[in-house]
């Protein structure tokens, strides 16, 4: 009995050392990235686009040999890992534990909602695992101090930025343009309404639109908001309740499933002829094709669109990846995916200036970080995160929707910058400004 | 903030119209109650199959997305007959545990099954009629939602007629009534049950057109949101009951909307339960429930 419960124990012994030295082996033959996407759940249109986009990058890197890491003394190839965070919290908890701690990746990518974010930064913070952030645009999850952040790593521009580039837009081009157009005085001030979904993605740009009209002390008077549950499709009395106050522009904070019913149910069944702006997780070919002819003329403010580029060097490197995406996916990409495609490369460049796959030496690569922009035009054209909150800074812009006949569908136009702009915004017939 | 009658009379015209996506939803749940005492979690789901049957039927023929109600609304009850025969049939009377984890079962096959097919990429219909709009008063009301009000109200009174008129409702409501002395008059209960399930489910699909028609988005996991408020309208308006079901829908959809307005969209689904709550304090049976049910 003593004999066969010792042979057990010999075998189990072998057993365990073997699969040790097999993950030993495995971790040096390959750099296991987590990748963390919304693949199922409401955000799962933009969760395919993160995953897809990662998948492109990963596979061209492969293609060249992989990552040349020192310590080994030779290229790795990388490998992909799906963390599907199921657009919840607690599907969000769930994958990036299992990544961390089942499949021991060295690094994670992507992340989108920022409720869902929020709750998995601390299981990132307890393990130290270097975590580039290609969404999540709340400020509540890169200026957090309850956790220690410093493995994070926030490759988008905050709602601050974004919110702000928009708020500017409003105030300095769309106000002007509006008195002008109705022989208004000039100090008459907009009228805006704010239409926001009630997380901290939309209370963090509902936050930063009052603060940059403070800041710049912009001639625009806020004159309705409302919140809404994520996930709402049904807008119509919200937007009654806007039209009852009688705005200038309308101002929403969505997600994509909610942008294309929120414009159409305005245009169409609450008879709003204003101009609708929106940030930039909507610059999705599917909110083009799903918004219809109801979004003409609306604003986005954006850094990629895969119809759009921005005057200057980015224009040819968006065009190669909108291509590349469509051959290896038959579609086109998103922001979302445009971000994360670019985060796979910044991981990548992070571990081979590392020279080492030892997490907190790949940290302190993506702390000094500094690599030319890709896809994205960033700020002085160069990837690098910021000293306080480890942001990297893009150059945002505003564009049009304008229909395309020739496919049938709305097309962004660049109209602000002036540096990055393509055309003149336009202000259609049917609109009707508000009044007091 | 405006409070014109104008624009009053205009939210209660939104509740209107989403009271009329509750009712049939509420309708055929407590149908399939009623009849078989069971709890289908998984029935908005077959709202979510009506809409994309509506979309397969619209891309291959083109016909009125509303007459396409004559085809989603038929398929999903043979869907229903078929879940009703394979997996609710088998475990009926086992116990409450196996029907909910049988519907819970049924939620996740039933979105991936329609992930796999469609893709879960948000799918929205367009109406004919979209443009068109009819003036009552000083109201500008988009022709669609009165049509999504008059067909509902028309599917109601065909359900009504069906169930009072034909021998085929009065065993029904005979089998809802009391179980055992309608299997002692010769009623076969359980085709009454598979009946009622396919029904139950075909209104579901009803609503499923109409909710896609009326210029909602629509992908797999859609289903969720409705069917909670549907079991908060069912409990309300009285287990069983269906004018328990339209009173109770038409009271959801009527708040909720009042709720937005008053207090803000964050207040929408918190105040189907508060007033939930409220009703089964006031009466716990629900609105038309009777003690026991």
């Amino acid at each position: 009995m003593n004999h066969k419960l010792l042979t057990a124990l010999a075998i189990l012994l072998v057993a365990a050392a073997s699969a040790g030295c097999s993950e030993q082996q495995q971790s040096e033959n390959e750099i296991r990235v987590g990748v963390v996407a919304s693949m199922t759940g409401p955000a799962s249109t933009t969760g395919k686009d993160i995953w897809q986009s990662a998948v492109l990058a990963a596979e061209e890197i492969n293609a060249d040999g992989g990552v040349f890491v020192q310590d080994l003394n030779r290229q790795v190839p990388i490998r992909l890992i799906q963390g599907d965070d199921e657009s919840t919290r607690e599907g969000g908890l769930k994958a990036v534990s299992k990544l961390i701690t089942q499949d021991d990746v060295d690094l994670l990518v992507g992340g989108f909602s920022s409720a869902v974010v929020l709750a998995h930064q601390s299981i990132v913070a307890d393990h130290r695992v270097p975590y580039i952030i290609s969404g999540a645009s709340s400020t509540a999850v890169s200026a957090r101090d309850d956790i220690d952040t410093q493995y994070m790593f926030y490759h988008r521009p905050n709602t601050d930025d974004s919110s702000g580039v928009a708020t500017l837009f409003i105030g300095d081009v769309l106000r002007p343009a509006i008195n002008a157009k109705f022989n208004f005085p000039d100090d008459r001030p907009l009228r805006l309404a704010i239409i926001y979904q009630d997380s901290p993605y939309g209370k963090g740009h509902l936050s930063a639109i009052h603060n940059t009209i403070e800041a710049h002390d912009l001639n625009i008077e806020v004159v309705a908001e409302e919140s809404f549950k994520m996930g709402e499709s049904d807008f119509r009395t919200i937007l009654t309740s806007v039209k009852a106050a009688r705005p200038d522009a309308v101002y929403a904070v969505t997600f994509l499933n909610e942008q294309i019913p929120l414009v159409q149910q305005a245009r169409r069944d609450v008879g709003l002829d204003t101009i609708f702006l929106t940030i930039e997780p909507n610059d999705d070919p599917d909110y083009y094709s799903g918004v219809g002819r109801y979004g003409e003329f609306s604003m986005l403010e954006s850094r990629f669109s895969p119809y759009a580029a921005p005057k200057g060097p980015t224009g040819s490197a968006i065009s190669e990846f909108v291509d590349k995406f469509n051959a290896r996916w038959g579609g086109f990409p998103g922001m979302m995916g445009a971000a994360t495609y670019e985060s796979i490369y910044i991981a990548a460049q992070a571990i081979e200036n590392a020279g080492t796959l030892d997490k907190a030496k790949v940290r302190d690569a993506l702390d000094a970080l500094e690599m030319p922009q890709m896809i994205e035009a960033m700020q002085g054209g160069v990837i690098a995160f910021s000293d306080d909150y480890r942001e990297s800074k893009f150059d945002l812009y505003m564009s049009q929707l304008i229909w395309d006949e020739s496919v049938g569908e709305l097309r962004p136009k660049i109209v602000w910058p002036d540096t990055l702009k393509e055309t003149d915004l336009i202000l259609p017939d049917w609109y009707t400004p508000g009044s007091e | 903030m405006d409070l014109n009658p104008d624009v009053f009379i205009q939210i209660l015209f939104w509740g209107l119209y989403a009271g009329c996506i509750y009712i049939l939803l509420a309708t055929g749940l407590n149908l399939i109650f009623g009849v078989m005492k069971i709890v289908n979690f998984a029935h908005g789901e077959f709202l979510m199959i009506g809409a994309y049957i509506t979309l397969l039927f619209l891309a291959l023929t083109g016909f009125n997305p509303y007459v396409l109600l004559l085809a989603s609304m038929p398929m999903v009850i043979g869907i229903g007959i078929m879940v009703e025969r394979l997996c609710f049939r088998p475990i009926l009377g086992t116990g409450k545990l196996n029907e909910i984890f049988v519907s819970l079962g049924l939620i996740y096959i039933f979105q991936n099954g329609v992930a796999l097919i469609w893709t879960d990429e948000w799918k929205t219909i367009p109406s004919p009629f979209v443009d068109i709009t009819v003036s009552i008063g000083s109201l500008k009301l988009p022709l669609d939602y009165l049509i999504i009000i008059i067909l509902t109200v028309g599917i109601l009174a065909g359900l009504h007629i069906f169930l009072r008129k034909t021998s085929l409702g009065r065993a029904i409501r005979a089998t809802s009534q009391n179980r055992k002395a309608a299997m002692l008059m010769g009623i076969n209960v359980e085709r009454m049950d598979m009946l009622s399930f396919g029904i139950g489910t075909g209104l579901a699909a009803g609503a499923g057109t109409l909710w896609a028609v009326s210029g909602q988005v629509f992908n797999p996991y859609m289903g969720s949101i409705p069917a909670i408020k549907t079991f908060a309208i069912v409990i309300l308006g009285g287990l069983g009951s269906i004018p328990g079901a339209i009173v109770g829908g038409l009271l959801l959809g009527i708040t909720e909307n009042i709720a937005t307005f008053t207090l803000g969209g964050a207040w929408k689904d918190a105040i189907s339960f508060i007033l939930l709550i409220v009703v089964l304090i006031i009466r716990p049976t629900g609105i038309f429930g009777e003690a026991g049910e």
